[in-house]
């Protein structure tokens, strides 16, 4: 079977390729240990949102304070209260700080006003962090409204929520896994086609009987059967390592990450068809990682980017990923419950197995 | 007269530059026919287009009667090609490149097996077949390369300067292998740029700015090109050129050590030689010697391009 010969030819290739093999083996470990060791063991900093309904000066003078704390960093702005308890909810930060309305006005008046601070109480250890640091900002802001405008305070109240207790490497992870799964299946394989014909093995290839869907099937399962290996690889890293509890089944877990993991080949395959030679098809697995990355809605909650922005994201396979593996492993869900991302992620798989071989022509001009 | 290849009004423009230039070509089924040309003459792009790797801007092609590129699927079942560059993969054996391209052609187990050792055989690779590609020399590369253009056993080869970069020994040792499996009835097109070489095939073809500037059998085109054949006879003495008008077809005279060298040309040394002869000593001329001169290629080549005979009769 001409399929076969293809997969068989690829893999002893690979084998044969020092390059290709440390990509496959050393960029997961590397990937996943960098974030390992930047988030575990209980340091970094924590996520707060800030839910400033006030807007005008002197909340920006907390705003700058709390920024300027080093143990927490701001990694969401939401726009009611509502919205805050929720993030603080789905364990997307530790905590939100409400700036009320009429903040400033209040202040001016020499009258008092509340700051609420919702608390993520599952893990004591960053619930009390949050509170010593808020303590802090609020103190120093104290300190100087004091000298400006006589009489007036600023009181902290605490709201308790109770999160999935989430710890920050856990928060990571599915960013970490999807990360992986993007950059080394895709560079892997974009090169698959252009090195032929940069050296010119596609010219013979093509005098012999072999059909377009020979060709890129045929190399894009025997990529795969190279790169399963980065999705056991990661998820083993994830529970052993990391130590994160996956709450919901971990076979659905790794259906899910393998259906990323196609789709990933896929767009390798895809790009490779496109590029005239290998360094513009590496290039391009590069270029199409960043928005992947910015628009996966784990650097930045989805609900808080600008409209457009948000559409983009809705583009963005990466986003369904890191969300429905997220709802796997922190909420417990299977894959009845993410049918949505499902979905998603075998539309987008599918439309990239099939572009490649429509694409590709059996020519050498 | 049945054809392996018959191409018609053959086209192909790179934006505004003709590469082939209205090309007209028949190959007879059994001929090893030679291509020949400078660098940049066309070759290249008239063999890809032939086997449909490469689409014509105008022309028909019929290879075995399918034709190019609507059949391509049936001319690629009866072809055995080899590119001009080394086109295997170089980190896969020997071996191993050649059984990727058999399964390809559908060929598998006892089958296979046997195929590829026969051609190892042949070939004489059999000592380097577990030898990476990319690890064999420039003879053994052009071997390997013609035994997958084999492996199908093709009616037609195409063969696009197989030998180019090889040294001379090396280079005879392949023609030898050619000419072996054109006894064995394959039809082989074969392009090269060794003007030497071309005198292994039955017919040649010349080309030169993306035309056919000439086409026949050696001999033919060396007799067309010099209208004839070239004989080279040396008098005694020093002989006015006046002296031979009438006499002789002239195309020189010199003087060497005292005597004087012609060279004549005749539709036909073998019949004409003699007569001449008789001619020339009938009028008190001393005859050292006579003989046929060799004419190589590149000099037919050379007389062709600098344009003192513009187009000879196809
Ligand atoms: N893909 C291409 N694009 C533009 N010009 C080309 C291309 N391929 C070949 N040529 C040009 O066409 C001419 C004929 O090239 P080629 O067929 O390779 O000649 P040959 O094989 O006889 O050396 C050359 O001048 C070459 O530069
Ligand atoms: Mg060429």
């Amino acid at each position: 079977m001409r399929l076969m010969a293809v997969v068989i030819k690829e893999l002893i290739q690979l084998k044969r390729d020092p390059r290709s093999l440390v990509m496959i083996a050393m960029i997961p470990l590397i990937v996943m240990l960098l974030f390992g060791v930047g988030y575990g063991g209980g340091m970094g900093k924590i996520s707060v949102a800030v839910v400033n309904l006030d807007k005008e000066s002197l909340s920006w003078t907390v705003l700058d304070s709390i920024m300027k704390t080093p143990s927490v960093y701001v990694k969401a702005y939401a726009n009611s209260i509502e919205e805050g308890r929720e993030l603080v909810k789905n364990g997307i930060v530790s905590a939100a700080v409400v700036i009320p309305e009429g903040f400033t006005t209040e202040l001016m008046r020499g009258a008092s006003t509340q700051v609420l601070v919702i608390v993520d109480e599952s893990i004591t250890t960053i619930s009390s962090t949050i509170r010593n640091a808020m303590l802090a900002v609020t103190y120093k802001f104290q300190q100087e409204l004091v000298r400006s405008v006589q009489g007036s305070s600023v009181e902290l109240i605490y709201s308790s929520v109770y999160g999935p207790k989430v710890t920050n490497l856990e928060a990571f992870t599915p960013l970490v896994i999807g990360i992986v799964l993007q950059l080394v299946p895709t560079s892997l394989i974009s090169i698959a086609i252009c090195k032929e014909k940069e050296r010119g093995t596609f010219e013979q290839l093509i005098m012999s009987p072999i059909s377009r869907f020979d060709i890129i099937f045929g190399k894009l399962l025997a990529f795969f059967i190279a790169t399963i290996a980065d999705m056991l690889i990661t998820l083993m890293v994830a529970v052993w390592i990391f130590d994160v509890s996956m709450r919901g089944p971990l076979i659905d877990a790794m259906i899910i990450s393998t259906l990323f993991l196609l789709g990933s080949l896929g767009l390798g395959m895809l790009i490779s068809v496109l590029s005239k030679n290998q360094l513009q098809a590496n290039q391009a697995a590069i270029f199409i990682f960043i928005p992947a990355l910015l628009f996966s809605g784990a650097l930045m909650p989805i609900e808080m980017l600008s409209p457009s922005a948000r559409i983009l994201a809705n583009l963005t396979p990466m986003y369904y990923f890191v969300s429905a593996f997220r709802d796997i492993m922190i909420k417990g869900f299977g894959l009845w419950q993410i049918t949505w991302q499902m979905f998603a992620l075998l539309v987008y798989m599918a439309l990239m197995m099939v572009s490649a071989p429509l694409v590709l022509r059996l020519r050498v001009d | 007269m049945e054809y392996a290849i018959e191409i018609s009004g053959l086209t192909k423009k790179f934006g505004n530059f003709v590469a082939v230039d209205n090309l007209d070509l028949r190959v007879k089924v059994g001929e090893i026919f030679g291509f020949l040309g400078p660098n940049g003459a066309g070759k290249t792009t008239t063999i890809r287009m032939m086997c449909g790797l490469m689409r014509q801007t105008k022309g028909s092609i019929k290879i075995y009667g399918y034709s190019i590129p609507e059949e391509r699927n049936e001319l690629i079942k009866i072809t055995g090609y080899m590119a001009q560059r080394f086109s295997l993969y170089e980190d896969l054996s020997v071996y191993e490149n050649m059984e990727f391209f058999g399964k390809l052609y559908g060929l598998n187990g006892k089958n296979l097996e046997n195929r590829i050792l026969e051609l190892l055989e042949f070939l004489d690779l059999k000592d380097v077949r577990r030898r990476l590609a990319g690890r064999l020399s420039g003879g053994m590369k052009q071997r390997l390369a013609l035994g997958v253009a084999l492996i199908h056993r093709p009616k037609l080869l195409v063969l696009d300067e197989p030998t180019a970069g090889v040294d001379p020994p090396i280079r005879r040792a392949f023609w030898e292998y050619l000419r072996g499996l054109n006894k064995e009835g394959t039809t082989i097109l074969v392009t090269t740029h060794y003007m030497d070489e071309a005198e292994n095939c039955d017919r040649i073809g010349l080309m030169n700015r993306g035309r056919l500037i000439a086409e026949g059998t050696p001999k033919e085109l060396k007799r067309r090109v010099f209208g004839g054949d070239i004989v080279e006879v040396v008098l005694h003495g020093y002989v006015q050129e006046g002296t031979l008008e009438g006499v002789a077809n002239l195309k020189e005279l010199a003087y060497r050590d005292g005597d004087t060298v012609l060279r004549v040309v005749l539709k036909d040394a073998s019949r004409e030689l003699p007569a001449l002869l008789r001619r020339i000593d009938g009028m008190g001329l001393k005859i050292i010697s006579a003989e046929p001169i060799n004419v190589t290629l590149e000099e037919v080549f050379i007389e062709l391009v600098t344009g003192r005979i513009e187009k000879v009769a196809l």
